[in-house]
């Protein structure tokens, strides 16, 4: 059997701002080619976690193959490379654009153009993928497909009347969008004759299967059976398995130049077969590897605890699980004087965060304490050493750092002109740098380079809440860059918390230690005793609450028939109790560490 | 061979009311007062059934419900029934609501043996009775009081609430006042707990502010003791000698036997709770069997748990040679220096100080494990 021919191919993506109707239209693309039959359809085929379905969005990239007979009559091999819609996730996008030739650009026909809209269009666009615009929802009653179609030509190049104007939810225009894939996206030009090079671009660990790599072949071919080789790796493997996502897994004999597809290496660690890595084949390697990706870089971390210490083991091992499928998620070992053993995460963003701590306390039943997110400085101390510090903890004293610097981002976000001001207000308060301003469409764009310190506390839901949900958001991430920052510590009962510990801005510290002993007072219980709660900069005290101390705690009556009642009842309290921290002599509840998050109007 | 003195307190639940009240979740049975007379004697076949586990009764106590709807002829005879078994200067409480006694039912109770009358005042403010579906007003309550002393009740106990909502705090002084003005022997004053199964739990009413509740319930206590009370358990006062005797045994963790609908029992390390249907018990004690029960065995960690759980309710050192020691004893230090208990576990004993009876349960919880 030869291999397909690349003109019949076709490699493409759909990228599209959040909500503006990426999952349904994949689904009406599987739907309409007869990849998948009509009543085995569940809605949003393509995102298979629970917690995708949950939350709107798409976490992990996957490849599914739809044939399709043109109007030319030729039958045509469709690859849809999937890419997720959130902000966090712009790594991966990266990685799926890179797979393809072409791109459906979704704009939904009553919100037009988003944040993520631009930022994916201008990475299709650095990546030479040919662009096909589509106004979206066009059955909405508030949809304005003639506005949001003249944008977007604008944006990519091209004549209004040539946007396609469809409803994935109806099913209308979706045949029009098929034959525009077919007509517009070019097919793969590699060379089928030369040694094998293929781009892993996405791999899964299979409990059963071990180490499955998804790959874009660029040359030559990989075969069932053949020994492959990771390039950048040097590990080699048989390959057990070689075939395509419809959207089930499919096996064939071999993947030709053009082809998308999974191969089963039968190899038990993920960073053997790393994403970005180049596959050839052992025997006749391929010269250079393709060009990859860069790392997954974590930028926020933050410290998970077990509430209840016992659990320490189990959470070594969830996350050793959860790190098969997930390279982005890095972690360490951390000992924390007030909630003991547990670990550092570091996390591609705050959704990326929330994720995996839902994972771990939903599917392996943990409950954990998470302490303040914070980013990783870098520290040049008074001895000229370099240090990178993820954890307000290992922050040296005061009189030995010569500088901090911190990571920012370039945050690019779209706002109807009049709450401009309220958007500009918002990157003021977060220390935010302005950079520039333009209108596009009947909106401005705002650029403005903030501390991503000031973006992992709430900074979205802020946004949204103060432009009514009409701002969208994006950022890249622009380097680090010195401030004067200082380590601000919570002292409960004189004794500093170091799980509550904080690294901020000079300027902004006296306001936060202030927010903060208020919010704290507020969810600490009464004690027997009075809890002086603290907040203090490099030891001196800035702002001091006080938790009053109980003085009144009693079982009201209790007689014979009640004794058992009583006792029971006070055990249900102790049960209580272990869900809360012992710091000390203070019982910390959980809220107390979650509220120091919480930087609301009042921050 | 040991003999068991057997069981001392007997604990009779008489169980018909008029209506339920709003913070009440006992066992009651409203409307059904036909059956009253044959609940009795149901109750003294029960007694029956159980009677080799009675010792010399000091103490007996008659609880519901409302025990002065049950007729004074019939509380006689059951009394007369247990005669033989009362021990000479025994106790015999009744509870009464103040709108179901009269001058002639009370002077038969006094005359059939009762020595102790525990009155259901709730309180003295019109309005707050009404929140709590109290049918007395305080006249009654007042008439009730003064008529139980003309026939001769010697030991006339108020019971009280403290942390009612709408309750403020010149409420909780006219009723101090009040009560005092009846120069009553014995006040129990309990904070209201709102409990699953209530009228006002399911209401979802608002209770005091915290705080507030703290200084009602410490200037109640306060006043008491001024007037020559002693505040001899976390919500009982009583003047000397008027101590209920009855409830003490609870508290020192003494068996106990009780019978009726509902009824707890715990006798030689076993609790049980006869069950509530009035039906089943009927039918049960018609064929001269026990009622359904439930049981649980105590253990010696329970029983330890419960000792200290109950001794540290009275003002009395505890006596830690009977109660078992600590799960916590490197607590009690700490407790100390907070002031919040005193002594050492020697001759004193150990016992709370003013402050930490304010706070027993926190106390309580630092000192045992209660898993």
């Amino acid at each position: 059997m030869i291999a397909v021919d690349q003109s019949l191919i076709r490699n493409f993506c759909i990228i599209a701002h959040i909500d503006h109707g990426k999952s349904t239209l994949a689904d009406r693309i599987l739907q309409a080619t007869g990849a998948i039959e009509e009543r085995a359809m569940r809605d949003q085929v393509l995102d298979s976690m629970d917690l995708e379905r949950e939350r709107g969005i798409t976490i992990k990239a996957q490849a599914v193959r739809v044939p399709y007979r043109a109007a030319d009559g030729l039958l045509y091999q469709l690859n849809l490379i999937d890419t997720p819609g959130h902000v966090d996730f712009s790594y991966e996008v990266s990685r799926s654009l890179a797979a393809c030739e072409g791109a459906l650009l979704v704009v939904d026909a009553a919100q037009g153009i988003e944040a993520q809209t631009l930022a994916n269009a201008y990475l299709a666009i650095e990546g030479d993928l040919e662009l096909v615009p589509v106004v979206n929802k066009i059955d909405l009653p508030a949809a304005d497909p003639d506005t949001h179609a003249r944008a977007v030509s604008e944006l990519v190049g091209g004549r209004p009347e040539d946007v396609l104007r469809i409803s994935a939810k109806t099913g209308e225009g979706i045949d029009a969008v098929l034959e525009a894939i077919v007509e517009h996206v070019p097919p793969p030009r590699g060379r089928p004759d030369a040694p094998a090079r293929a781009l892993i671009f996405d791999s899964v660990y299979d409990q059963y299967r071990g180490v499955v790599a998804f790959a874009r072949v660029v040359d030559g071919v990989l075969a069932r059976g053949a020994r492959l080789r990771a390039m950048r790796t040097g590990v080699t493997f048989l390959c057990e398995e070689v075939g395509y996502l419809a959207p089930e897994m499919t096996p064939i004999e071999r993947l030709g130049a053009g082809e998308t597809g999974y191969l089963i290496t039968g190899l038990k660690d993920l960073g053997d077969v790393r994403v970005g890595d180049t596959l050839t084949v052992d025997a006749e390697p391929g010269k250079e590897p393709l060009a990859g990706y860069h790392e997954p870089k974590p930028m926020v971390f933050c410290g998970l605890f077990p509430v209840d210490a016992d659990e320490y083991p189990s959470l070594r091992e969830a996350l050793e699980r959860l790190s098969l499928n997930d390279a982005s998620l890095v972690w360490e070992p951390e000992t924390s004087h007030a909630l003991g053993f547990g670990f550092r995460c570091g996390f591609l963003g705050l959704l990326h965060m929330e994720i995996l701590r839902e994972r771990l306390e939903r599917e392996y039943d943990l409950d954990l304490l998470a302490t303040t997110p914070n980013v990783e400085y870098a520290v040049r101390d008074t001895a000229g050493r370099r240090l990178s510090v993820r954890s307000p903890v290992d922050l040296p004293p005061p009189n030995q750092i010569e500088s901090i610097a911190e990571p920012y981002i370039r945050a690019t976000i779209l706002v109807p002109h009049d709450l401009v001001g309220a958007v500009m207000g918002l990157c003021q308060e977060r220390r935010g740098r302005f950079v520039t301003m333009e209108a596009i469409e009947q909106r401005q764009q705002v650029v403005y380079d903030v501390p991503l310190a000031e973006v992992v506390l709430h900074f979205y839901d802020q946004l949204k809440s103060r432009t009514s949900g009409y701002a969208s958001l994006d950022y890249e991430p622009v380097g680090d860059r010195e401030s004067p920052l200082v380590k601000l510590d919570i002292l409960l009962a004189g004794d500093p918390v170091d799980a509550l510990s904080q690294i901020v801005h000079r300027d902004l510290a006296y306001g936060r230690g202030k927010m903060l002993v208020e919010r704290l007072r507020k969810t600490i219980p009464r004690h027997m005793f009075e809890v002086p709660i603290q907040a203090a900069i490099g030891g001196r005290i800035v702002a001091r609450e006080t938790v009053k101390a109980k003085r009144k705690d009693v079982l009201a009556k209790c007689y014979g028939g009640d004794i058992s009642r009583k006792r029971k009842l006070l055990e249900r309290q102790k049960k209580g109790k272990r869900r809360m921290k012992q710091v000390g002599a203070v019982e910390v509840p959980q809220e107390a560490f979650l509220s120091v998050l919480e930087i609301g109007d009042d921050g | 061979m040991t003999v068991s003195r057997g069981v001392r307190h007997l604990y009779v639940h008489l169980p018909f009311c008029a209506a339920r009240c709003g913070y009440c979740a006992f066992v009651v049975e409203v409307g059904r007062l036909a059956r009253r007379d044959a609940y009795l004697d149901a109750l003294v076949v029960e007694i029956e059934l159980e009677r080799s586990r009675l010792g010399s009764l000091d103490t007996l106590y008659l609880g519901g419900g409302t025990p002065t709807l049950m007729r004074p002829r019939r509380i006689a005879r059951l009394l007369a029934h247990l005669r033989t078994t009362l021990a000479p200067g025994a106790e015999i409480t009744i509870e009464a609501n103040p709108e179901t006694v009269d001058r002639r039912q009370l002077e038969a109770l006094c005359g059939a043996g009762v020595t102790r009358l525990s009155l259901g005042v709730q309180s003295f403010q019109e309005h707050l009775l009404g929140r709590l579906d109290r049918a007395a007003t305080p006249e009654m309550a007042r008439a009730a009081f003064r008529c139980a002393r003309a026939v001769g009740f010697r030991s006339i106990s108020i019971d009280l609430l403290f942390g009612v909502p709408g309750q403020s705090p010149g409420d909780v002084e006219r009723d101090v006042e009040a009560a005092l003005d009846l120069g009553p022997d014995h006040l129990s004053w309990y904070e209201l707990e709102l409990k699953p199964g209530s009228a006002l739990q399911r209401a979802a009413v608002t209770l005091p502010d915290e705080d507030e509740v703290a200084d009602a319930y410490r200037g109640i206590v306060g006043r008491l003791e001024r007037e020559g009370y002693r505040w001899y358990e976390t919500a009982n006062f009583a003047r000397d000698g008027h101590e209920c005797r009855h409830s003490l045994a609870y508290w020192r963790a003494a068996d106990y036997l009780g019978v009726g609908v509902g009824a707890v029992s715990t006798v030689d390390g076993i609790r049980w709770r006869n069950a509530s249907g009035l039906d089943a018990y009927f039918s049960a004690l018609a064929s001269a069997r026990p009622p359904r029960r439930s049981a649980e065995s105590l253990d010696a960690d329970v029983r330890r748990r419960e000792r200290w759980m109950l001794g540290l309710r009275l003002d009395r050192p505890l006596d830690l040679a009977w109660a078992g020691p600590p799960d916590h004893p490197e607590a009690i230090d700490e407790l100390r220096d907070r002031g919040l208990v005193a002594g050492d576990g020697e001759g004193d004993g150990f016992r709370l100080t003013r402050e930490g009876r304010f706070v027993q349960n926190a106390v309580l919880g630092r000192l045992m494990e209660f898993v």
